[in-house]
């Protein structure tokens, strides 16, 4: 018997993919549409800054073609912004003023580069880096510019401050250990990235904080708190990431940082599941709440929340804790990172 | 042209009728009590419904946008006698319902910012206008110098009763004085609305408790009528063990203590227990007497905190960190001084009652967070017998006639937080300014105010399609650094002219409403087609509600029962392409307020 269900999946990413396919996999005949708010067919994140660099080129961001979805009958949406979701009406409302309704849905929508109220009064200054689209619109900048102020607030910070120097390019980078995501970073750890930065030419601020900056014709001025003064190209800001999820706020689902899900990644609503970055669970080991970060875990949690979403009633457990190795120093992390 | 040739010009005849444009003018201003009209300034004007004094809030937008800054200044007055003041700390339940807020259409209208920039920018020597009524003769005690207190003093002055003010502190102002911290909101500007009162001739008798030092039957065999508004003064506790420990401090009166100018232990970590104003002014206090670690613990989310989000912005600028989801269970310590405190986690859950959320502990999530004091800011009660034994209470607040403010002892009132419990600022004044209207008509035996709606009929909107895409104008504010520091300096520093004009622009003047005349109306559907969204209607019927007032109406789509094309004012955003287009001049607009009058004039 044909299925009547039309599953709506909010996120092009790992998670949401990985969904859809087991959607398609279980569920042959359901209508699947996936929304994307970005207009790039599915890509490899961790690859875009090779793409600036120039040492690869669109086709290799891509994880899959637009035939994959052609042949799956996965009605791929991209450029699509979700406005606000009614979850007792079971409809979606899209940016562009259309109204799309569902009988499940599955929240992937992933997590943004997040400005922390410590910066925010200088937010007009600061370019965030997280997608396709913010490469396409720095690329011509970055490989032009000369002198690059980073706000290191986490672990990309380091990949993106090693990209633009291996490209030639001055690098500055301001420390913030107390408000370093998705960890805190200890003093030990503080001093080894300063010292495996510093090797490299790279000049590391620690101990400071921004005091003003100001757009000139030569740049961007910046002073710090310890008076130190330069002027920059451009100041990127990498503090960590924050859900995305203010389409769902005050919609009636239960947010807190990211959405609120139990360990079978439901909703407080019988028909909406989220998974990914934008998920937040409670884990009885640890008597606190977490956010899951990486690839990986949005997509094995994709995969359980439709595989739950079909019932199945898979539970989501913490993963074991892996070690993770950053510019001399190593940290135990886990698939479950605490936010705060 | 003199004032001769402008009275002649008017008295020239205008139009076919041979009217006159000077009664054309009266006939084009209309005072109407047709709950029909009431029912459409409650609908038309969310904003101004929403607010608890229903003060002109599009109307005093308009007057800033004309820079005409004391005028605006003074409607804000007619209906809130402290407009400096909630232009700082008002709770802005207006700007949750502002049509520019709606979900397709923006951010609300900064409405709080605005009455701020009337008051900041208005002539320091601005003439403060007041409807003084003859003296009556009678005597009132006003018991409490809080908001409500000096709503009900201001109101009965000008109604021309005599009134002595008590107030237990040392000075007047209430949780205003005592609560709230100067960094929000500066005591010069306090004062000044406060003096503006007292010079109608209240006396103010500080330092004197009513029910300590003089009691309610004096007080009665003195005056001719008592109006109690003595807000909450009982801080409500959390009940768990380690809440005596010495370095808990109830959230009302750390702040109380501060404000005096005392400097509260709270060592470098500080936990601070609940999620409203009070709350976020003790955390923030906290770090201005030297904590380098504050946090606010809340049982639910951020999304369910009754405070704004620009609060919870400053908040946060200033490294306040909250901690969601959590419940307190004991507060620990270790000679007499609190070292920690142990919290459950909590999960929402769903409740039968608005907001429909509310949060249950998670069992065996025990956890512990060390602190060096604790602030329990969990709200804060009415004591009804502090004033007198023989009031009759509901629970802890005070009893009143139902929807009046006169309570069981003959000549007694009520009004404020004491008899409502507790809530806002704006709604203790209009509380006050209410009941002092109850009094006014116990003592005089006669209602001398009513309310009615003014229609006045107006040429067009001259709103600009581009004022919609605006962006809501934030107000600066003071660096980190420069708000840690001695003095406490405010911290928002106000809208410059040029600030408050462009977010003025914003307002969509929601007082004017679009009527199509239906007499003149071919059915052409021109404003249909340029509407901005489903605005304008096929109405096949406009129902009457139970009060009176018109329902919306009932929609059809086809035409062949249609009655009319209705304006949906509660849609309509007063772009006004429909008016421009309309080939026949059927689309009237006019301005809607709500207004008092003087029953006997």
């Amino acid at each position: 018997m044909p299925s009547n269900d039309h599953y709506v999946i909010i996120g092009n990413g790992p998670a949401g993919n990985h969904a859809a396919d087991v959607l398609r996999k279980n569920d042959p005949d359901a209508r699947i549409t996936l929304l994307s708010n970005e207009s790039m067919l599915f890509y490899y994140k961790h690859k875009l800054p090779a793409l600036i660099k120039g040492t690869i080129g669109d086709t290799e961001l891509s994880v899959k073609g637009a035939r994959d979805y052609k042949e799956k009958n996965i009605r791929l949406r991209l450029g699509q912004e979700v406005e606000r979701i009614d979850p007792r009406e079971n409809r979606i409302y899209l940016k562009h003023m259309e109204i799309m309704s569902y009988t499940k849905l599955l929240i992937a929508s992933g997590a943004s580069p997040r400005v922390l109220p410590l910066v925010s009064n200088f937010a007009k200054h600061l370019k965030l880096f997280s997608s396709f689209t913010d490469a396409l619109n720095q690329i011509g900048d970055i490989r032009n510019g000369r002198r690059y102020l980073v706000l290191g607030g986490d672990l990309v910070s380091f990949k993106f401050v090693r990209m633009l120097k291996s490209m030639g390019k001055e690098v500055d980078c301001l420390l913030y250990p107390d408000a370093f995501w998705p960890f805190t970073l200890t003093k030990d750890m503080a001093e080894a990235v300063n010292k495996s930065l510093t090797k490299d030419g790279i000049r590391v601020l620690s101990n400071d904080g921004l005091k003003s900056m100001n757009q000139t014709c030569e740049g961007i001025d910046v002073v710090t708190d310890n008076g130190y003064t330069a002027t920059f190209d451009s100041v990127y800001a990498f503090l960590g990431m924050v859900p995305n999820i203010s389409f769902a706020l005050g919609s009636g689902i239960d947010t807190d940082r990211g959405i609120l899900v139990n360990d079978h990644l439901k909703t407080n609503f019988n028909n909406v599941y989220a998974a990914g970055d934008c998920a937040q669970i409670y884990n009885p080991d640890i008597k606190s709440y977490w956010l899951s970060v990486g690839w990986k875990n949005a997509a094995v949690q994709g995969a359980v929340a439709a595989e739950n979403l079909l019932g199945a009633g898979y539970v989501i457990t913490p993963s074991p804790k892996s070690i993770l190795s950053v510019e001399g120093f190593t940290v135990d992390t886990s698939w479950w990172e605490n936010f705060d | 042209m003199n004032v001769t040739e402008r009275y002649k010009k008017n008295l020239m005849v205008s139009n076919e009728d041979g009217m006159t444009k000077a009664m054309e003018s009266v006939k084009t201003i209309v005072y109407s009590t047709d709950p029909r009209d009431m029912g459409l300034v409650r609908k038309s004007i969310p904003c101004q419904n929403a607010c608890p004094a229903k003060t002109n809030i599009p109307g005093y937008i308009r007057c800033i946008h004309e820079g005409r800054y004391g005028r605006s200044y003074e409607l804000n007055r007619m209906a809130n006698i402290l407009p400096g003041v909630l232009g700082r700390i008002c709770s802005k339940p207006c700007e949750l319902f502002c049509r520019h807020g709606e979900s397709d259409l923006g951010k609300s209208v900064s409405i709080c910012s605005l009455k701020r920039s009337a008051a900041d920018l208005k002539s320091p020597l601005h003439r403060i206008m007041e409807g003084l009524y003859s003296p009556s003769g009678k005597t009132v005690a006003v018991v409490g110098a809080g908001p409500a207190g000096l709503g009900a003093a201001h109101e009965l002055s000008v109604l021309g009763h005599r009134v002595v003010l008590f107030e237990a502190f040392d000075k007047p102002g209430g949780m205003l004085m005592y609560g709230i911290p100067e960094f929000r909101l500066p005591r010069d500007v306090l004062m000044l609305e406060v003096e503006n009162i007292l010079r109608l001739g209240v006396v103010l008798k500080t330092g004197v408790r009513v029910g300590r030092d003089i009691s309610l039957d004096e007080l009665l065999s003195e005056f001719e009528a008592v109006v109690i508004t003595t807000g909450c003064p009982v801080p409500n506790r959390l009940n768990v063990p380690g809440e005596d420990l010495e370095n808990v401090y109830p959230g009302l009166e750390f702040m109380e203590r501060v404000n005096r100018g005392e400097k509260p232990y709270v060592g470098k970590t500080v936990m601070v227990i609940g999620d409203g104003f009070t709350a976020m002014d003790c955390a923030r206090s906290a770090l201005r007497l030297g904590a380098t670690e504050v946090k606010i613990n809340i049982r639910k989310t951020e999304e369910y905190m009754p405070i704004d989000d620009l609060e919870k912005h400053e908040v946060k600028f200033e490294k306040i960190r909250f901690y969601s989801l959590v419940d307190t269970q004991r507060i620990l310590g270790e000679n007499g001084r609190v070292t920690g405190i142990e919290f459950l986690r909590t999960k929402l859950e769903y409740s039968p009652s608005p907001p429909y959320r509310t949060a249950s502990v998670m069992p065996d999530s025990e956890f512990i967070v060390p602190a060096d004091s604790v602030i329990v800011a969990i709200g804060q009660r009415p004591e009804p017998s502090g004033v007198s034994a023989s009031i009759e209470a509901d629970g802890s607040r005070i009893r009143t006639v139902k929807d009046r403010f006169s309570t069981n002892i003959k000549g007694v009132f009520a009004a404020g937080d004491c008899m409502s419990g507790a809530s806002n600022v704006i709604s203790a004044i209009s509380r006050g300014r209410n009941c002092a209207l109850d009094v006014d008509e116990y003592l005089t035996g006669r209602k001398r105010k009513i309310q009615v709606v003014r229609l006045e009929s107006v040429p067009s909107t001259d709103r600009d399609r581009s004022y919609d895409f605006i962006p809501r104008t934030p107000m600066d504010t003071l660096d980190f650094d420069q708000r840690v520091k001695p003095g406490n300096p405010e911290v928002e520093k106000g809208y410059t002219a040029e600030q408050a004009a462009d977010e003025s622009k914003r307002c969509y003047l929601c007082s004017l409403v679009y009527t199509i005349d239906t007499s003149r109306c071919i059915y052409c559907s021109a404003c249909i087609d340029v509407a901005p969204r489903d605005c304008i209607k096929m109405a096949e019927d406009v129902p009457v509600m139970e009060d009176g007032s018109l329902s919306a109406v009932t929609e059809t789509k086809k035409w062949n029962r249609v009655a009319a094309i209705a304006i949906d004012n509660e849609r309509c955003i007063r772009c006004g392409k429909c008016y421009e287009v309309c080939p026949m001049n059927c689309i009237h607009v006019t301005k809607t307020e709500l207004i008092e009058l003087n029953i006997e004039d």
